[in-house]
């Protein structure tokens, strides 16, 4: 893991280099002077040798000195800041597809059809726009867009903060259901094969009993666990979701923040999404291990 | 007796060469006949737009007029060389009564019976097939501005209605496939060529090899792949040539696929032998592991072209895929955005349009995957 992280850093380092544009220019703003702008160089230290530069990113990051070039606080802060936004945005959505793909794809594993393929093929920011156009728009129950009054920092706290959360998590949630369903299905269908269902059929249990307590309970953990894989979905899919509908996360930071060449708060970025991405990788491995014994780590 | 059959066969040939299908529905052959007849009116009722509308021309007008004319004669006489060798093939096969049948004759009769699948194929023929004909289905050229009539609703006249700047929804839509399945297409190839390749040479060579690869794997996958090709693209500039390039290096899916069949095929026993008769690796790899591998292909191709679709319209959304002026999906969208108060229509159909061709290539990929599986009887 510490290898990946390391080849991330040097990726996204490599890639921050190759970029147009001079930061000391963008930091110094419109109306600055060659010559200041000039020191900026100086001072950002962008003529040091290019390890040296990579030294002081990556010692900026871990001691959180690093400033935000456009924001004028440290990359952290501007993190943190946005970071509880996007958290119940996500959480919200996986409740929601829990919830609904769940259902669907036991229903789908027991009659064996597959709608759920449509789930997977609508686009997120299009999907979002239409609940803004007939929520929003045409029927003015819902708001569009915003995220709406907060309390301590999180907004489903407040009854106008949950209904600003609700278009945004239900178009987040749509790409979660449609691949938790498959998921759901894909799990059942494989513990119906196994010789316990048979076992069970023969001692004379109900189908119901059958495929509630033998079938889906042992069929769920895969399913569950698998969210921990889809941190990477969500994250891409909060990208488009908080764009469209001006939801204050870190997606729409880091789409701001590529728009204003901001490279420090993209550095930070990006590796905070991957190291999380990593981190719950980690995680569903150990979550693995401990629900079914059979699998050990040495 | 012998020069009857013959004279038969001769006769269903000059029907077939008369009119493509005529010679299958007279042998009995109703499906596929009329199969032929759908085609082939399709194609009739495209030239027939062409000369309406003036468009089918190879030297005068813009290059797409050129394009699609050659595709559209191309078509008719690939449509009759098909026509007539099917019905050859099939006397034939008719005629021999052989019962042996070979993978891809069994993986086609049953993918004909799969209706998830010929749905599927049938959208993706539909889409392809307004991709390459575009300029004659299209009233206008997609960049042609009614700044009188802006943000007109559907109508008679313009069916999808027109934009904020008077351009028409519905020819916007036509061209768009184009970008769609043009940026889709090619970088799908380069994602299979060079994931293909990567998957390939860790799966099986194994040891060092397949643990650089994989690292470098895991360090691009563990960003989301819509947040590295956004950051990219803004790094390198937007356009259709950096979106493709971008997305095929960059999109190396595939290459975790390829490698774990990869490295299920070189186990089998004749991988063995071959390499004990003493095979060169090139040719082992080149003969006996990529065909026992294509099944997979197949399917990563068809879905991978999904994905890849389904990102250039979230990146042309973001506006930072195609370009503007240039007819695409996504962008439309993000336009769409600032008028949805005012112009439902503008945010509707393009997004209905991601979804269908989207939907059609998924529902392939997982008819394929089923179709092609032999264990699966």
């Amino acid at each position: 893991m510490a290898v990946v992280l390391f080849g991330l850093t040097l990726l996204l380092f490599v890639l921050l280099k190759t970029m147009p544009g001079d930061p000391a220019r963008i930091m110094a703003g419109l109306g600055a002077t060659p010559e200041s702008i000039e020191v900026l160089r100086h001072r950002l230290g962008l003529y040091d040798p290019l390890y040296v530069q990579y030294w002081r990113l990556i010692s900026g990051l871990v001691n959180g000195q690093l400033q935000a070039m456009t924001y004028h606080k440290p990359v952290w802060t501007v993190i943190v800041e946005r970071l509880p936004a996007t958290v119940e945005l996500g959480v919200a959505a996986v409740i929601l597809a829990l919830f609904v793909s769940i259902p669907a794809g036991l229903l789908s594993a027991i009659y064996r059809n597959s709608p759920l393929l449509m789930g997977i093929s609508i686009p997120v920011f299009w999907f979002a726009l239409m609940l803004m156009l007939v929520f929003g728009v045409i029927l003015h129950i819902l708001p569009v867009s915003g995220r709406g009054a907060t309390l301590f920092g999180w907004s489903f706290l407040t009854v106008d903060g949950l209904r600003h959360l609700i278009i945004p998590s239900v178009a987040l949630s749509s790409v979660l259901m449609a691949l938790n369903a498959r998921l759901t299905r894909a799990s059942m269908l494989e513990v119906m094969r196994q010789e316990y269902i048979n076992t069970a059929r023969a001692k004379g249990l109900r189908e119901r009993v059958v495929l509630i307590k033998h079938a889906f309970r042992n069929a769920l953990p895969p399913v569950v666990t698998n969210i921990g894989l889809q941190v990477g979905t969500i994250f891409a899919g909060a990208v488009l979701t908080e764009t469209t509908t001006a939801w204050p996360g870190i997606g729409r930071l880091i789409y701001d923040s590529i728009l204003r060449r901001d490279q420090s708060v993209v550095f930070g970025l990006a590796l905070f999404m991957g190291a999380c991405y990593m981190i719950s990788y980690l995680i569903v491995d150990l979550l693995y291990a401990y629900i079914d014994p059979r699998i050990t780590y040495d | 007796m012998i020069s009857n059959k013959k004279n038969a066969f001769l006769r269903d040939y000059l029907l077939s060469l008369l009119l493509p299908g005529l010679g299958h529905i007279v042998r009995g052959w109703w499906r596929k006949g009329l199969l032929f007849w759908l085609f082939l009116a399709a194609m009739c009722g495209t030239l027939y737009l062409a000369v309406l509308r003036g468009r089918l021309a190879w030297l005068a007008g813009p290059s797409e007029y050129w394009f699609s004319t050659t595709m559209l004669f191309l078509f008719f006489a690939i449509l009759w060389l098909w026509a007539f060798f099917d019905l050859r093939r099939s006397i034939r096969a008719s005629d021999e009564k052989s019962f042996v049948q070979g993978y891809w004759q069994i993986v086609s009769r049953r993918f004909s019976k799969d209706p998830k699948g010929l749905v599927g194929l049938g959208i993706i023929a539909i889409v392809c097939y307004v991709a390459i004909f575009a300029p004659f289905f299209a009233h206008g050229n997609a960049l042609k501005m009614d700044l009188v009539n802006f943000l007109a609703p559907p109508s008679a006249q313009h069916p999808l209605g027109l934009d904020n700047f008077g351009r028409d929804v519905l020819d916007r839509i036509i061209f768009g496939s184009r970008v769609a399945l043009g940026i889709g297409g090619v970088a799908t190839l380069l994602n299979m060529l060079f994931g293909g390749f990567l998957g390939l040479i860790g799966g099986y060579f194994r040891g060092v090899p397949d643990a650089v690869i994989m690292r470098i794997l895991e360090i691009v996958n563990s960003i989301p792949f819509l947040v590295l090709v956004l950051l990219i693209v803004s790094l390198w500039g937007a356009g259709i040539t950096t979106l493709i390039v971008v997305l095929g290096i960059f999109g190396l899916g595939p290459a975790r696929i390829i490698r774990s069949e990869v490295l299920s095929v070189r186990e089998e026993d004749y991988i063995l032998a071959a390499r004990a008769v003493g095979a060169p690796t090139l040719r082992i790899i080149l003969r006996h592991v990529l065909p026992n591998a294509i099944a997979s292909l197949l399917v990563v191709t068809t879905m991978t072209i999904g994905v890849n679709i389904i990102v250039v319209a979230g990146l042309s959304f973001l506006g930072f895929g195609v370009r503007p002026p240039i007819p695409s999906w996504g962008a439309m969208l993000q336009q769409a955005q600032e008028f949805m108060r005012s112009a439902w229509w503008m945010a509707v159909y393009p997004g209905l349009c991601i979804i269908i061709t989207v939907f059609g290539f998924n529902i392939l990929g997982d008819s394929l995957r089923d179709v092609l599986d032999p264990r699966l009887k």
